[in-house]
């Protein structure tokens, strides 16, 4: 038995063999053929054509802009020009995988001298057509795919990567790399599936089919477990079996307090799969469908967009309020130049970002919206707002979008537009928006680090910030007295010791992870709303 | 049917010029006649049934190409291909 720790990076307990997923070793690109050339080029064509086939059946699985992504580098695997290219160094005397890299990063890097961004983003997907066709020749599985309940271990995986996962055979993740807050630890949080990252050398310690238990609170991995472990885990997933039980009966009734008053709970999504899971939660409606993770791979363009939009509203029938992109300095977008910042935290993002360049990334992304909103009940709101002249210029172009639309003959309505609540100086003058915005949603990750000035991905001063201290809790209080609707959708929101409090303060929204709805409305209904505001004011300290 | 070359210039119809989308549709259509298929901008001509040679034109709505098809079925392919690079794909 062996215990490895990580970071825990999402809840829960789990115990099941391990699926290990090997990085392909680099390709050395002056590697001569030891067969002749007739044998090399034969085994290049069947890899070629197994890694088309792999890809095809990945395509059947991803929806919108990935689909999107993955058909043109299916079409990339297919070019006869590739593949002649590649054989022709291999008639030189270069070894198939030497020969194929060395042609697929020549057409790299003249897509990436094109001065069209979203051309010189294609570069990527020719490097990673060109991987894949590499992994066939090494007999290396890139795609990651279940057959049997697993646990898997990686290096890390990409969004793409995660597209072919059934999660009803997932068990668990764990990676080496990673953070608490990363893209895997959402896709997991979403998908209830227990998580630990930042496992370093998991990959060394764990072989493949070994008995692993994946700890996702406390963040640690066991390794072949001896008997005494197992008979504590097999207890404590009877116990956690259970209280999935004892909240099923949450799942179906809105949220209210004890004495009856309604608090809606809404999920927070990032995913059509996630959607599926909030519908399935019983959330009242999506309060947060964060749209970087659709630009992982690049912006999508306005059709991918709307396509997933409405296939997400569809899934839920329910209120679907999306987040316009919150990018910046420290989420590169492939084929968007956003310049290294000293502080992207305070940096080119979120709207900032979206109104300085209107036609690339804020306009496709609100026409999409709009054209959804011509059939389902969709919301816009927007990201890192700091004044109401954010939210006027938003509105202006907003306009133009449907005038624009209705103009093309394309179905489009007007919908409710809301505002994040993230920065102190929004906190603090929300009032002044009045009249601008429909409602409006804290965002109390950001606003606690940049209330405490913590920047939570260091851990030296991680801890500095307080989430439940006075200087937060006073600020939602003020956001509460301004009059407009006030939803959270950060993390306290799902916080058993927060919830109350925030509902006492005023708030009468919830927004959390799928999996967390049920909660939240088992601990609302602990309480009246008179006993929550009680408790409120005394954590205020306002007498 | 006899062997001929045809040409024909065509000014691209498609929002986005030849991104992904509608090169991959102009490239699956290509490949479904025998004939050999060239697109040229420029002075750059490259094979018609290859998206990343196409790619690398870096075609944008509006402009210009040359489409130069030699075989038994260019009377038909000609015709297709030019429709297509004319409308809008996307």
């Amino acid at each position: 038995m062996k215990i490895l720790r990580g970071t825990p990076a999402s809840p829960g307990l789990a115990i099941g063999s391990a699926h290990t997923i090997r990085p392909a070793p680099p390709v050395d690109i002056i590697a001569r053929r030891t067969t002749d050339a007739s044998e090399e080029t034969a085994r290049l064509e069947q890899a070629i054509a197994q890694a088309i086939t792999r890809m095809e059946t990945l395509q059947s699985a991803a929806q919108g802009a990935t689909a999107d992504i993955l058909a043109a580098q299916r079409e990339m695997m297919d070019d006869p020009e590739l593949k002649q290219g590649a054989i022709d160094l291999i008639e030189e005397g270069f070894k198939a995988e030497a020969a194929i890299t060395r042609v697929a990063t020549s057409y790299a890097e003249q897509l990436a001298s094109l001065p069209d961004e979203y051309l010189s983003a294609r570069a990527a997907d020719v490097q990673e057509a060109s991987r894949r066709i590499v992994a066939e020749l090494q007999g290396v599985t890139l795609t990651v795919q279940l057959d049997h309940t697993a646990i898997l271990v990686a290096q890390d995986l990409a969004p793409a990567e995660t597209v072919g996962l059934n999660p009803s055979l997932l068990q668990a993740i764990v990676t080496e790399t990673g953070s608490a807050t990363g893209h895997l630890a959402i896709v997991a949080q979403g998908l209830g599936i227990p998580a630990v990252v930042g496992v370093t050398d998991a990959l060394f310690q764990v072989t493949e089919g070994a008995t692993l238990i994946v700890d996702g609170d406390q963040g640690t991995v066991t390794i072949d477990p001896d008997q005494e472990s197992r008979a504590k885990i097999e207890q404590r997933l009877m116990a956690s079996l259970q209280e999935k039980k004892d909240l099923e009966i949450y799942r179906d009734r809105p949220g209210t307090t004890a004495d009856g008053v309604h608090i809606e709970v809404f999920a927070n999504i990032g995913s059509l799969a996630e959607a599926q899971k909030a519908v399935e939660m019983g959330a009242e409606g999506v309060g947060l469908f964060r749209t970087e993770f659709l630009a992982a791979q690049g912006l999508p363009t306005e059709e991918a967009q709307y396509t997933i939009y409405k296939d997400v509203a569809s899934a839920l029938q329910r209120p679907l309020i999306i987040r316009t992109f919150d990018i910046g300095g420290d989420k590169p977008i492939p084929g968007l130049d956003i310049p290294p910042e000293a502080n992207p935290f305070l940096g080119w993002r979120g709207i900032r970002l979206a109104l300085d360049r209107p036609e690339e990334v804020f306009l496709p992304q609100i026409r999409a919206i709009l054209r959804a909103g011509a059939t389902h009940d969709v919301r816009i709101i927007l990201p890192m707002i700091v004044a109401p002249d954010e939210v006027e210029l938003a509105r202006t172009l907003t306009e133009q979008a449907l005038q624009e639309l209705e103009k093309q003959g394309q179905p489009a309505r007007r919908v409710p537009i809301g505002i994040m609540v993230e920065t102190p100086a929004a906190a603090v003058t929300l009032d002044q928006f009045r009249g601008l915005i429909d409602f409006a949603s804290i965002g109390t990750n950001d606003l606690v680090q940049y209330t405490y000035a913590v920047d939570r991905t260091n851990s030296h001063v991680r801890d500095r910030a307080r989430p439940l201290g006075i200087a937060t809790l006073r600020l939602i209080a003020q956001i509460c007295r301004a009059g407009i609707p006030v939803a959270v959708c950060g993390k306290l929101a799902g916080d058993i010791e927060a919830i109350p409090l925030l509902v006492g303060l005023g708030v009468r929204e919830l927004s959390v992870p799928p999996p967390r709805v049920p909660v939240v409305k088992r601990v609302l209904a602990e309480k009246t709303l008179g006993e929550m505001e009680k408790l409120a004011k005394q954590a205020i300290k306002e007498y | 049917m006899e062997e001929q070359t045809l040409e024909r210039t065509v000014t691209l119809g498609s929002k986005s010029g030849l991104h992904a989308r509608p090169a991959a549709i102009f490239v699956q259509t290509a490949r479904e006649f025998q004939s050999q298929i060239t697109v040229a901008k420029n002075d750059k001509s490259v094979n018609g049934k290859s998206i990343l040679s196409i790619l690398t034109l870096g075609a944008k709505q509006g402009d210009q190409v040359v489409l130069k098809v030699n075989g038994n079925d260019a009377q038909t392919a000609v015709k297709k291909l030019a429709t297509l690079l004319e409308e809008d794909l996307g």
